[in-house]
């Protein structure tokens, strides 16, 4: 843009003055007060609008009371423009015509022409004086890019305006190293939150501790109460053991009863015998009275005294008189066999005084010794009868020979007949040498007997004359007599043999022919001394039953006359009927004749009940019983007492009574278990009362809801940080986005500006300053040495040149998009003669590219520049 | 056989998303949980049910929750005088790993190690189930588990639980898996925690998310419980019920004549009362209008001072329809970007070079020193909720500029 004339209508001093300038370099010289700032107003003021009415002293409003405003013709973009501003609202009415096209333009459109420049951008790098080259000292980056974007793209205005406005709407949400910001205020209460949710959460250690530590105490409170429940019951054990105690000690002195060793001395004993006596004085009590009565009737009846004595007894008689027909049947019996034995002795004497010769009977033979007998005698008779034959047959050989020679018969017979007389010569002269003395002529007298007896019967006959008829008949008669002989030696073998058995039986003195009849006696002797032993044993039985029979009527009827069994039959008799008749004829004392017989029973087994009772208890009397009973009855009461004793006390204590060796011990563990009782009750009420405390802070950790409250309470917070941070984000990110967009239509400028702001500083600093670096807060400079220096660490001079050096970099290089000429208004009055002088040749330098107005006082302006334009604003 | 799986009930784990709550539905939002978890095992009581499922993420070990402890304990102890057994395989937020748990849960709780194992169950009916799981050791279990898993016991019923994601290929930090590999175990159930939106992934055998008991942000919208599972002529057929005490509601409305925030005012209470809710429901409206609101009026809305007068005032028509009106977000119909003075191309540029995430990393700077906002702008979609919220502004303040031409 280049700005061709300035026409003043009325403005601060100024007033219908026009001022032509030209391309490149103006210079407008004049003293203090000729109106150089307020030219420098003006342009401001009619390309952006009048200041408000509040800002009077910016207004410029004219002096002499001329119209407010003026008018400015410039070119831009090959196109010329009249603008013109008078007062009016809003910065002032404008009036903008395009003087190429000869339009009329709408006031709006100025800004937008304007673009990207506005009051701010003209008056912060356009615009230069001294205050304004003073900026260089908050100038920093931010403040240059901003710049830069502000001419950097069209509308850019509105949007840094709008990237301004959500930065500090973002400021107010956050700053990163604030305190008052919503979300640095949220950040703040979070961190407070999150402390306070920890120090919540501790409860949850605790609240484990406190689980785990109740779990331990449930625990142990079950121990406590079995151990608390079984040291009560120790105590109590203990202090019933001592309540027993002086039950234990009776107990002990009982305890030394002995046992009872007697058996059947028990109450009930002593019942049994009370009653068995009672039962006896009862019997004999009615029967005394029985008795009585008896004896009334019987008084009464004249009664005999046996019948009487009967009475009494015939409970014993009764048997007795049963006994009676047998025992008459004994009697007879005895009387039989004492007949019988008196016949069977005399039989018995007969026989004797038949065959008992010695006074002793003969033996009856045995079967074989009677066989034998048998065979001897029929061998005997046999022999006897042969011995006849043959007698006969000798005498009739005899007497054949004797017709034959009948001396022979003559001279025989005196043989035979001298035989006899030989044998009885011979036992006559053994006989009668018996009594020769001297043993040695006895003994020859016998021998010579013996030979004499021999003689005649053997030698003598043998010496026999015999013929030959006669021979043969002597011999017949020879082997006859032989024969006879022969059997005569066999018949008196046989009657040897006979005569020995015989002698041997004591049948000596009998005849064979009579031994079988003496057999026969003697058998029947045998029987009968048989039958007289079995009789004699019989009678001695029936005897013995009737003399005993008679003792017993005797021993009960004292009085009865018992000698004669007939006697005592008949008085037994008697009384029968005599009991028979009082049966019948008086039922009465028949009555208590029985009922005394009952007493009479009764009384005696009541007795014998008694009696046996003692007996078997091997006690004499009743009174001994009861003795013993007494004293079994008081150990019975001792033990029973003890046993009640026992009882009360119990099995289990009284044992453990027996454990204990004193009182005083025991009083020792009573106490020392109930101290015992009472540290568990200490224990269990510590642990109960822990549980409690435990239960109640677990129900106040749990029901609190601290946590949870603290937790959503967190949790909405974190929401509200999140919708904050979010925010803040998006203001930020658009805010860049808008920086971005702005430089990317922009294009970066930035480092050319840097680098050309390098240069012109160098020059302006006569090459002591060679580089400016722009650091994100702030600018610095590096001297020719190559040390750094601060903008802060520079001369004020110094640091003005470096603004300018920087503005008109500036300037410069947007001047191919906004080519706005910078107007210094008196901008070097710090600068020293030679910097000076070297920004007017940068001036004119930079002039080629950029429309320069210079409003100076300095007149050695015009010694440096040859311009094409100087005004001097005195004229 | 009757059982319950749920899964993630987050007990005592605060709401997210909200800002300002009356200090009524304070205490109905911190007790939610609770009373959501409540209901299951109410469920589960009423049911006589043969055993309860959980699914991890049953609390949130971080948070050190005395509450959720002490409720735990007492609602195992309630399921133990019910005679139910509980079995329980922890996840990535109820980890095993806790020092302080240093007493053990009532019997009838098992809780499953860091190795898969199987609890075998034998039921009143006679019937044999057998469950595997595991419990995550530490806040994340990167390697697929399933191969740990045993094949179908000789039970009647197998059942897998387990806490875990769908594996995507790359950064799987929840015991990741394949549906088919969970198939080739050929269980009868698949009791799945860690989705909170309940689903299912396989209808038979079920495999399926139970969701969580008690939707907590705005995202977790709509009805939340867990699944009663019976057997059916040999198969199981999970059943959803309701726990959630307080639901999330997220309605759009489209309001063509409306041009003031009064307007809008009246237009919110007309629709609440015409939408009442069975439930306690924190409703975020998002409200589509024909054209931007007037300068102040976008202030206002944005500041969010508007939203908190109108709460205030509305809390009559609020209460009655059961509904809280958390937030009011209103979108313009067909806004776009486009400054008249600068061409669209130095926009782009600019957009290029300010949303950038080191850009993004630089100016949120000291702010990720706060755990809370550092977590919120790591966020996948955070860059893109700025720049779109940048753009927003942007083009409000287009509209300004428009103006500022004109």
């Amino acid at each position: 843009m280049r700005l061709n004339r300035l026409t003043i209508y009325g403005f601060g001093k100024f007033h219908d003055r026009t001022f032509q300038l030209t391309a490149g370099l103006n210079v407008l010289l004049g003293p203090n007060e000729a109106g150089k700032s307020t030219l420098t107003q003006f342009i401001s003021a009619i390309f952006f609008g009048f200041p408000t009415k509040k800002h009077p002293e910016l207004r410029y409003e004219p002096l002499d009371g001329s119209r407010f405003g003026g008018e400015i013709a410039f070119t831009l973009a090959g196109t010329d423009y009249l603008l013109s501003r008078v007062d009016g609202p809003r910065g002032g009415k404008v009036t903008l015509r395009n003087t190429t096209l000869d339009l009329t333009l709408p006031a709006a459109t100025l800004p937008r022409l304007m673009a990207p420049v506005d009051a701010q951008l003209f008056k912060n790098v356009y615009a230069m004086n001294e205050p304004q080259l003073g900026t260089v000292f908050a100038a920093s980056k931010q403040e240059l890019v901003d710049r830069l974007r502000h001419v950097g793209a069209v509308g850019s205005d509105f949007w840094l305006h709008q990237a301004r406005q959500l930065d500090r709407a973002a400021d107010e949400v956050y700053k990163p190293q604030g305190r008052k910001p919503a979300l640095n205020q949220l950040l703040q209460e979070h961190a407070e939150l999150t402390a306070k949710l920890e120090k919540a959460n501790a409860g949850y250690a605790s609240y484990w501790d406190l689980l785990q530590r109740q779990q331990q105490r449930r625990q142990q409170q079950t121990d406590l109460q079995r151990q608390l429940a079984v040291q009560r019951q120790i105590a109590g054990q203990y202090d019933r053991q001592l309540a027993l105690w002086p039950v234990y000690q009776q107990w002990r002195k009982l305890a030394a009863t002995p046992e009872s060793t007697h058996r059947g001395f028990q109450q009930r004993d002593a019942t049994a015998l009370e009653r068995l006596t009672n039962q006896a004085k009862a019997t004999r009590a009615s029967q005394q009275a029985d008795q009585d009565q008896l004896a009334g009737l019987q008084e009464q009846q004249q009664l005999d005294p046996l019948f009487q004595d009967y009475l009494l007894v015939s409970a014993q008689v009764d048997p007795l008189i049963v006994q009676l027909p047998d025992i008459t049947i004994a009697e007879r019996e005895r009387q039989r066999l004492q007949t019988d034995q008196a016949d069977l002795q005399r039989r018995a004497s007969e026989i004797e005084q038949q065959y008992a010769t010695h006074g002793q009977m003969p033996r009856a033979f045995s079967l074989v010794t009677t066989q034998q007998v048998r065979q001897l005698t029929s061998n005997l008779s046999l022999a006897t009868q042969k011995r006849r034959r043959l007698q006969q047959q000798l005498n009739q050989l005899n007497e054949r020979y004797r017709q034959q020679q009948p001396t022979r018969q003559q001279r025989k017979n005196p043989l035979a007949d001298k035989q006899i007389g030989w044998l009885a010569a011979g036992l006559i002269v053994l006989v009668g040498s018996m009594f020769l003395p001297a043993t040695l002529f006895k003994l020859a007298g016998a021998l010579l007997g013996v030979a004499v007896g021999y003689y005649g019967v053997f030698i003598v006959d043998s010496s026999t004359p015999a013929s030959r008829q006669q021979q043969s008949l002597e011999d017949d008669i020879r082997d006859v007599q032989a024969q006879l002989r022969e059997t005569s030696q066999v018949i008196e073998q046989v009657t040897r043999q006979l005569d020995d058995i015989g002698d041997a039986h004591g049948l000596g003195d009998i005849s064979v022919d009579q031994w079988a009849a003496a057999q026969t006696a003697i058998v029947t002797w045998d029987r009968l001394t048989q039958r007289l032993e079995a009789g004699t044993a019989q009678l001695a039985t029936a005897t013995q039953t009737v003399t005993d029979f008679k003792a017993a009527i005797q021993r009960v009827l004292p009085r009865m006359t018992v000698t004669n069994m007939g006697d005592l039959t008949t008085q037994l008799k008697d009384l029968q009927v005599t009991q028979q008749r009082l049966q019948s004829q008086e039922s009465d004392v028949a009555a208590i004749a029985a009922r005394l017989k009952r007493d009479q029973l009764a009384v005696d087994r009541a007795q014998q009940a008694v009696t046996t009772f003692l007996q078997t208890r091997n006690v004499r009397s009743t009174d001994a019983f009861y003795r013993q009973y007494q004293q079994v009855r008081e150990q019975g009461n001792r033990l029973s007492q003890r046993d009640a004793l026992a009882q009360q006390m119990g099995d289990q204590q009284l044992a453990a009574l027996q454990r204990v060796t004193d009182r005083a011990t025991l009083v020792q563990q009573a106490t020392t278990a109930t101290s015992q009782v009472t540290k568990f009750q200490r224990q269990l009420d510590t642990v109960t009362e822990a549980l409690a405390t435990g239960a109640g802070q677990l129900v106040h950790l749990t029901a609190s809801g601290t946590q949870a409250t603290l937790r959503q309470q967190l949790a909405n917070l974190e929401t509200r940080m999140q919708a904050l941070t979010q925010d803040w984000l998006v203001d930020r990110l658009v805010s860049q986005w808008i920086a971005a967009t702005l430089a990317a239509a922009s294009g970066d400028r930035l480092p050319q500006i840097v680098k050309t702001a390098s240069q012109f500083y160098d020059k302006l600093t006569e090459n002591r300053y060679t580089e400016i670096e722009l650091t994100p807060t702030t600018l610095r400079v590096r001297r020719t040495d190559g040390a750094w220096r601060l903008v802060s660490q520079l001369s004020r001079g110094t640091a003005e040149q470096l603004d300018l050096a920087v503005k008109l970099a500036f300037a410069v290089v947007m001047a191919e998009r906004v080519a706005m000429p910078v107007v210094i208004d008196d901008g070097f009055v710090n600068f020293d003669d030679q910097r000076r002088r070297a920004a007017y040749r940068l001036l004119a330098t930079i002039s080629a590219d950029v429309q320069v107005i210079l409003l100076t006082a300095d007149p050695v302006v015009t010694d440096e520049l040859t311009t094409e334009n100087l005004i001097r604003l005195t004229d | 056989m009757k059982f319950i799986h749920a899964a993630d009930l987050h007990l005592d784990s605060p709401f997210l998303g909200l800002q300002h709550l009356p200090s009524a539905l304070l205490t109905q939002v911190r007790e939610s949980t609770f009373h959501a978890a409540t209901a299951v095992f109410d469920r589960a009581i009423a049911e006589q049910v043969d055993f309860v499922l959980l699914a991890g993420d049953l609390f949130d070990r971080a948070e050190q929750s005395v509450a959720a402890q002490a409720y735990l304990f007492q609602q195992f102890d309630r399921l133990n005088a019910a005679k139910i057994p509980v079995l329980i395989s922890f996840g990535n937020h109820d980890y095993l790993a806790d020092q302080h748990q240093t007493v053990a849960y009532p019997a009838n709780v098992t809780v499953f190690g860091a190795d898969v194992s199987t609890q075998t169950l034998t039921l009143a009916s006679g019937e044999t189930v057998a469950i595997s799981g595991f419990s995550y050791p530490q806040r994340w279990v990167t390697s697929d588990q399933t191969p740990a898993f045993p094949d179908h016991a000789a039970t009647d019923w197998h059942i897998g639980m387990l806490h875990g994601a769908v594996a995507t290929g790359s950064d799987d930090h929840y015991a990741p898996f394949t549906v088919a590999e969970l198939l080739a175990k050929r269980y009868d159930y698949w009791a799945l925690g860690h989705i909170h939106q309940r689903q299912l992934l396989v209808e038979q055998p079920p495999m399926l998310y139970a969701g969580n008991t008690q939707g907590r942000a705005i995202t977790e919208a709509g009805d939340r419980g867990a699944y009663l599972v019976t057997s059916v002529a040999g198969k199981l057929v999970p059943q959803f019920f309701s726990a959630a005490a307080i639901l999330w509601a997220a309605p759009q409305l489209d309001l063509a004549d409306v041009t003031t925030l009064t307007a809008l005012s009246q237009q919110l209470v007309t629709w609440l009362a015409a939408n009442p809710a069975d439930r306690p429901t924190l409703t975020a409206m998002t409200v589509h209008l024909p054209q931007t609101l007037a300068h102040e009026d976008a202030d206002q809305l944005a500041s969010g001072d508007w939203l908190t007068l109108w709460q205030r005032t509305q809390q009559r028509a609020m209460r009655q329809a059961n509904r809280y009106v958390i937030a009011v977000t209103v979108t313009v119909h067909g806004a776009s970007v486009s400054a008249p003075q600068l061409d669209q191309q130095y926009w782009e540029q600019g957009a290029a070079t300010t949303f950038t995430p080191a850009n993004l990393q630089a100016l949120f700077g000291k702010l990720a020193q706060s755990p809370a906002l550092a977590d919120w702008f790591t966020r996948a979609q955070t860059p893109s909720d700025l720049e779109a919220a940048a753009q927003q502004k942007l083009a409000q303040l287009m509209g300004e500029e428009d103006d500022h031409a004109s």
